[in-house]
């Protein structure tokens, strides 16, 4: 970390002197990019900014990086070049992003993270994101408690150059680590997607058949992993998510996959056009720049009230 | 259990300890096992951070007097919170982000303890502090201590000050720690019903938790001493 900062602030500073000239804009423009909708979670983030975007006055640009960070970088080009007022980013990974969301800000575009940090502060005017060790503190907690405080579990990592991979993981293995008869036999990622956990879950239980839980970093895998369970026959195994998904509330309503956590999306995107709006219209960001969000445990108390990444009363 | 400590610094390499002195970071031990027991890898963690020594730094030339500070008496607290969180929380508490965070709220609670639960190794007492009998308050006593409490209390540290999550969470994971390491270690586990005890410690405003769960700064036996 230490290298990358000190030439990163380096950087920052000669290129801050000369970016800061401001350049025409068209009206009211809000760019909305994140990862692909195939991922509800990430849907629910762009339907919800559109929304807001939308309800403030402004033109809503909904598009998509694929988890690529070239993509990325080209994206936010078009978004230059197409004038936009502000950029909402769920971004393509935590350093790789660094570099694309300090060209926009030298273009004189704000940018409104969410869901994801970046590891550096002063470039983006927000980060909003879920609470996430606190939300793996509450999945993981809910997990002990249904595992009994023992046996063998499997743990599914999502992608490395996502900090809420490492997060999450570090949230669960905090809780989990203390107690010394959960034992877990297997670690590995699948990259947050749903066939690659199936694939991945069929050959850990080929080589694990006694394990008793597996632990998911995010909802997609979890499903990959409970169907892989499934068709084996072993739906007595505990599977905890992460996200809030329809698909796995409907799942634990079934008596399928036992718990997740909700990460408010919809909620983080709205707040982010908001606080974008507030920029654009005075010029200075209303929050900190770094903002978490607290997440909420569902089971089958609450599931029911889980719609699209929100909570109803 | 082991207390992760500093581990040695030999294992750095000196291109290592030179670019931290460049950058300014004082933090050089290298925080091996810090992770997690199994010896995990987590993406993002940066090792060269040193989140126990932040907390063992801050702990009693900041954290202890801030909380004094800020502490009510539980009764005084408690009534406040059900008539007006907001104002009970300017007064005894903080959050950092009034969207996404609860209250944390710092009291003084001297009570009697009245039930245990042990058999977890989140093991909790449950104080009765008014003296009818019912318990008032639930006070962590480890070895597993759930929630930052004690750190999001705090309003001179804040996630932006930290490189990412997982340092911010180490930093929060380091004051439970220590908490269990220095406080809760010489708390006695038998014999504890009856007992008085005096607790300096945080919990969150939950409208969910039957009474307030605090994570105790200290924790004294009044009586019977020992």
């Amino acid at each position: 970390m230490t290298l990358k900062r000190t030439i990163l602030s380096a950087g920052l500073a000669g290129v801050m002197a000369l970016g800061m000239g401001s350049i025409a804009q068209a009206a009211d423009l809000i760019a909305i990019i994140t990862p692909s909708h195939d991922n509800p979670f990430f849907k629910a983030e762009a339907d919800g900014a559109e929304a807001k975007a939308k309800e403030l006055g402004y033109e809503a640009l909904v598009l998509v990086h694929d988890d690529d960070a070239n993509k990325q970088s080209e994206l936010i080009d078009s978004v230059i070049a197409r004038g936009a007022k502000a950029i909402i980013l769920d971004n393509a990974g935590a350093d790789a992003t660094v570099a694309a969301v300090q060209k926009a800000k030298d273009a004189g575009i704000p940018s409104f993270l969410i869901d994801r940090e970046i590891n550096a502060t002063g470039v983006a005017v927000a980060q909003i994101v879920s609470n996430n060790y606190q939300g793996a503190q509450l999945g993981a907690e809910e997990f002990v408690k249904l595992m009994g405080e023992e046996g063998n579990y499997v743990e599914l990592v999502g992608k490395e150059s996502d900090t809420n991979a490492g997060i999450r993981s570090k949230g669960y293995h905090d809780v989990i680590d203390e107690y010394p008869d959960l034992n877990m036999v297997a670690r590995q990622s699948a990259n947050w997607s749903q066939t690659e956990a199936f694939e991945k879950m069929e050959s850990i239980l080929q080589a694990n058949p006694d394990i008793k839980g597996v632990i998911s970093g995010n909802d997609t895998m979890a499903m990959g992993a409970w169907a892989a369970l499934e068709a084996a026959g072993r739906d007595d195994v505990i599977v905890v998510g992460f996200d809030g998904s329809n698909d796995v509330r409907d799942s634990i309503i079934a008596g399928g996959v036992k718990a997740t956590v909700l990460q408010p999306a919809y909620g983080i995107a709205q707040i982010a056009v908001e606080q974008a709006d507030a920029y654009i219209k005075n010029g200075s960001a209303s929050e900190p720049e770094k903002q978490l969000m607290d997440c909420v445990l569902i089971n089958a108390d609450n599931a029911s009230k889980l719609e699209t990444f929100a909570l109803t009363n | 259990m082991a207390r992760r400590g500093f581990v040695t610094v030999a294992v750095l390499t000196v291109g290592m300890v030179a670019l931290a002195s460049l950058s300014g970071c004082k933090l050089i031990a290298n925080e091996e096992g810090a992770t997690t027991s199994d010896g995990v890898d987590i993406f993002f963690d940066d090792e060269s951070f040193d989140s126990d020594k932040m907390a063992a730094d801050l702990w009693d030339e900041q954290v202890i007097p801030y909380l004094n500070g800020k502490a009510g008496d539980f009764g005084e607290v408690i009534a406040l919170v059900a008539e007006d969180p907001d104002a009970a929380g300017e007064r005894f508490g903080y959050r950092a982000n009034p969207d996404g965070k609860p209250w944390t709220i710092v009291a003084r609670l001297d009570g009697t303890i009245v039930a245990t639960k042990l058999d977890t190794r989140a093991a909790t007492v449950d104080i009765d502090e008014d003296g009818d009998g019912t318990a008032d308050a639930t006070v962590q006593i480890g070895p597993v201590i759930r929630g930052t409490v004690l750190r999001d209390s705090l309003d001179f540290v804040s996630f932006g000050d930290f490189t990412n999550q997982i340092d911010y969470a180490k930093f929060g994971k380091s004051l439970n720690t220590l908490v269990n390491d220095t406080v809760l270690n010489t708390f006695p586990r038998e014999g504890l019903i009856g007992r008085k005890v005096s607790v300096l410690g945080v919990f969150e405003i939950d409208p969910s938790d039957d009474r307030p769960i605090f994570t105790a700064a200290e924790i004294t036996v009044v009586e019977p001493s020992s």
